[in-house]
């Protein structure tokens, strides 16, 4: 083939869509998988206040787990983990179950369910941390309202003080989690419960037996996306507890942030990170793949 | 108006060939149709000629000129698609002028072409309105003249049709034969309605598994089909199929058949020289419906015209005609007669063979001796 | 009572019982809010006396007024409404760029399929759900060099980086179902792969670009990581001023000017969820069911 002007026309109009494409795939390979090798490579040296590039193999990362932070964060994040999934799916589930009984007004409860989704985990947890301080919040109120024995104090109790981040989480998502359900409810098909009824199951038994087992997809994609905030979650930390108190609330999160750029522990902050990435990537990429491996038939 | 021709063409996806070397061509004026059932490779056919599918090998040739590297806005052709494909955000007018548009036709020129081209497709009252506000007729039309405003040198058709309701279809292939007559243009039409196939064209080109089955006018595949397939496929009730035996017969060469109480039927076949090697061979006999009447409906002077009294196993009426059911070397053939025959079923009734319509195929190779 | 009465009254009972569990729901996910609220327009002496549940005896919008303009965060002591502007200024920017360039990635990774497509979108893709502390140090590192850190316009190249995966995911899902034909129509009438795109796709997009936006003003305008690692002072979005005002220890604790401030954080947000929450759900539905 001679390189005419014609056919250089023809290969830039044949390669346009990938060089419109491309900035951005060099965009995301550099800073996300450049970035992580970059991060990972940090992990092995002995990065203190500055990035060095000293080898020192996976000291980092068994200084990490003998340190005191780690474990408490990670035990954290078990029971911050857990509890968040659990609460936000079996409420997340239970309310859109309510709403789908042709409830009057579902217009205007629904939104009222989901609006805190729109709200900067900031701004959640200063209202939380307001609502829920033992001496004007909540416990307060109730001493005001006569109950004077009511003490609720979690915030400022290292045992609890876990526990606030999760009712303000699930405070924040499991209207988001009904919002799945519901659209997963609405997707099944109507004769399928007219089928049942016929058959004679009541109404528990058509959820129990029929609907809920084939909301499955929705479970899977409920646990996928809360698990991802769960892990990634930062800023509820930082503006409900800052962590505490003392260390009560680390978690990986803010353990990761706390010794990169505050503790001059660099290293130990990149190895905390890729722990971090890879318990994420451990639930996200075959979640994925199986998305795209469904399309992939149709 | 063109000349379109197809060499060799070829297309495969990685290993899986889905052309396999095509040659079709066809004057300036003709109204080609492609048919077959689905995945025959028809639309691929379609698609490598108005440029949107690439050409693994072969040569794609318009008006003597290789077309195989250019762009599909510089091929010169205009598509109507399927779905119709109407941009959903431009009006109807808009809808048809975009293609000039793109050409850098001035706006007044436009103006006057899709102006006349409504005219012809009586869609002026529709010019102002969103392709979603039409009905499927409409929309049609519309499609056509996003086609017609063009003044191509090909048409493309993508089983435009098939997504309008029966009455409609019928009047709207009328619409598609009367403007092809009026402009005398070249098109191709992809559809895998036979009936479609044989009212459009002037030339059919029959297609199965990626391999062009037979090119020519819809008579002549009509009448001698290169092959059991095409016969098959082309006609409806479809030819009848069946199993005989070529033997000697009176000086002459008959083909023998077995009913289903076990009397033998001979028939006596014209151009006795063709078969004279398939002698005591078993073939296949393919008769169309209309071929075997009653007797007062065959052709009183032609001498290839046999009577043989068969069982009648089913009648169908179809108001002007009635489909007489007889078995006939094993198979259920139909036979075309006037309703008021009498044919009774359970009765056995006299059939009048039109043996100059028969043909016969090498049950081996399927394929016409 | 026959048996037809038992069954409606019995309904009636479950009826009553949904809704009152519903409404009762409904209050505790309004009551954060509400508190905050009534908060916001007390004065600090009925704060400190009152109920935090009941409404305030004297409005006041002191709080909010000194919230915007004089509260003190860090050293100074002028208020949020500086970092609002930086919030503002850093969100418009990105949520443009991200959008048409999400835009333009899912035209291309629907309409002109090429070998290794999939690859290069399940790669953009996996770049949206990473957790972001794994890339802290490289990209502070990155915009020290560029000379960008602490500034607005470095926090910008970070959203728009970080926000390409879900804005191609919207895009490509929603132009995966747009008819191939149109696409190929519009080339056979000559418009080119641009035209196409201008022509006959995006006017056609208007949907998934509502989405698109509110999706990514909101994580923008929600985001904390980010601006707390890379914009420090001056130069700090909101959800960092917010957090700084709430948690700085000098002095008296304003609760209502916290209050206030967090209102005002929230707004913009909450005006958009309020304004097109179909949209916002039907983001919040297309960045995780469909993964």
């Amino acid at each position: 083939m001679t390189h005419t002007t014609d056919d250089w026309r023809g290969w830039v109009r044949h390669h346009l869509p990938k060089l419109v494409l491309s900035p951005s795939f060099a965009v995301t390979l550099f800073f996300v998988y450049g970035f992580i090798l970059y991060t990972g490579l940090l992990s092995l040296t002995s990065s203190r206040m500055m990035p060095n590039f000293n080898l020192i193999g996976f000291e980092n990362y068994s200084k990490l787990w003998q340190t005191l932070n780690w474990q408490v964060a990670l035990n954290n994040l078990a029971i911050f983990g857990t509890l968040y999934i659990v609460i936000c799916g079996l409420l997340g589930m239970f309310l859109a179950i309510l709403l789908d009984q042709k409830i009057r007004g579902e217009g205007f409860l629904r939104p009222i369910y989901l609006y805190p989704m729109a709200l900067s985990f900031i701004v959640t947890g200063t209202a939380w941390k307001w609502f829920l301080n033992p001496g004007l919040g909540l416990e307060k109120t109730m001493h005001e309202w006569g109950w004077t024995s009511f003490k609720f104090d979690w915030l400022i109790n290292s045992d609890m003080a876990i526990y606030t981040v999760v009712i303000a989480a699930v405070w924040q998502s499991s209207g988001f989690v009904m919002a799945m359900f519901l659209a997963g409810l609405r997707g099944i098909d109507s004769e399928q419960v007219k089928a049942a009824q016929l058959d004679g199951a009541s109404a528990v038994q058509t959820y129990w037996r029929i609907i809920i087992p084939q909301l499955r997809p929705v479970f899977l994609s409920a646990f996928v996306v809360l698990a991802h905030m769960a892990i990634k979650s930062y800023d509820l930390v930082v503006a409900l507890t800052g962590g505490g108190p003392g260390n009560a609330t680390e978690v990986p999160a803010t353990f990761m942030y706390s010794y990169t750029f505050t503790r001059n522990q660099m290293g130990v902050g990149a190895a905390s990170a890729m722990i971090m990435l890879m318990t994420i990537a451990a639930i996200i990429v075959p979640y994925l793949y199986a998305e795209t491996r469904e399309q992939r038939h149709d | 108006m063109a000349s379109l021709e197809i060499r060799n063409v070829c297309k495969s996806y990685g290993s899986v060939d889905v052309l396999k070397s095509i040659n079709i061509a066809i004057n300036h004026g003709d109204f080609l149709v492609l048919v077959g059932p689905s995945g025959c490779g028809k639309s691929t056919l379609l698609s490598m000629i108005a440029g949107l599918d690439e050409i693994t090998s072969g040569e794609l040739v318009i008006d003597g000129e290789v077309v195989n590297d250019k762009h599909p806005s510089q091929r010169d052709i205009a598509m109507v698609f399927q779905s119709y494909a109407l941009y959903p955000n431009m009006s109807v007018e808009k809808n048809i002028a975009f293609g000039l548009e793109m050409r850098g036709v001035p706006k007044a020129e436009r103006d006057k072409k899709v102006e006349s081209v409504s005219q012809m497709l009586q869609i002026g009252p529709l010019l102002k309105r969103k392709p979603a506000q039409l009905s499927g007729g409409q929309r049609q039309r519309v499609a056509m003249g996003r086609a017609l405003v063009r003044e191509p040198k090909i048409f493309l058709f993508d089983e435009p049709l098939s997504n309008l309701d029966a009455k409609l279809r019928v009047d709207m292939r009328t619409e598609i034969k009367k403007l092809h007559q009026r402009l005398g243009a070249t098109i191709v039409y992809v559809t895998h309605d036979q009936i479609e196939a044989m009212t459009l064209a002037t030339r059919i080109a029959i297609m199965k598994a990626g391999i062009l089955q037979q090119l020519g006018t819809p008579q002549e595949v009509y009448d001698t089909p290169n092959n059991v397939f095409v016969a098959s496929f082309m006609g409806s009730p479809s030819m009848n199929l069946i199993p005989a035996t070529v033997v000697a017969h009176q000086n002459s060469v008959a083909a023998r058949l077995t009913s289903p109480q076990g009397n033998e039927l001979i028939l006596p076949l014209p151009q006795p020289e063709r078969y004279q090697t398939w002698i005591d061979k078993p073939v296949i006999l393919g008769i169309r419906p209309e071929a075997i009447t009653d007797m007062s409906s065959a052709e009183p002077n032609n001498p290839w015209v046999f009577p043989a009294d068969c069982q009648v196993d089913v009648t169908e009426p179809t108001g002007a005609d009635v489909y007489v059911l007889t078995t006939l070397g094993g198979k259920e053939i139909v036979a075309r007669m006037r309703s008021n025959c009498g044919a009774v079923v359970g009765q056995k009734t006299p059939f009048a063979f039109n043996m100059a319509k028969a043909v016969l195929f090498d049950p081996q190779t399927e394929n016409r001796i | 009572m026959t048996n037809q009465e038992v069954k409606a009254s019995s309904s009636r009972f479950w009826r009553v019982l949904i809704y009152t569990t519903l409404i009762v729901f409904a209050a505790f996910y309004l009551l954060p809010l509400f508190v905050m609220l009534i908060t916001s327009f007390k004065d600090l002496e009925e704060l400190r006396q009152g109920n935090m549940l009941s409404l305030p005896q004297n409005w006041t919008i002191a709080a909010w007024i000194k919230a915007w303009g004089s509260a003190c965060i860090g050293l100074t002591c002028e208020g949020i409404n500086g970092y609002f502007w930086n919030s503002i200024k850093m969100v418009v920017p990105s949520v443009l760029i991200s959008t048409l360039l999400g835009a333009i990635n899912g035209y291309v990774l629907t309409k002109w399929r090429f070998k290794g497509d999939r690859w290069v979108f399940a790669l953009m893709l996996f770049g949206c759900f990473i957790p972001f502390q794994i890339v802290l140090i490289p990209m502070s590192q990155i915009l020290g060099n560029l000379g960008l850190a602490g500034t607005t316009t470095g926090l910008v190249l970070v959203h728009v980086t970080y926000g390409i995966g879900f804005a191609t995911l919207f895009f490509r899902n929603y132009y995966a179902a747009f008819p191939t034909e149109l696409v190929k129509a519009a080339m056979i009438d000559g418009a080119s792969f641009l035209g196409i795109f201008w022509r006959i796709l995006l006017p056609s997009s208007g949907p998934i670009i509502v989405v698109t936006v509110i999706w990514q003003f909101t994580n923008i305008w929600n985001d904390f990581l980010f601006g707390a690692s890379f914009a420090a002072g001056e130069s700090a979005p909101m959800t960092v001023a917010l957090n700084n005002l709430v948690s700085s220890s000098t002095g008296v604790k304003e609760y209502n000017v916290d209050m206030a401030a967090a209102m005002i954080a929230a707004l913009p947000t909450l005006l958009v969820y309020i304004v097109a929450g179909r949209y916002f759900v039907r983001g919040l539905m297309a960045g995780s069911v469909k993964g």
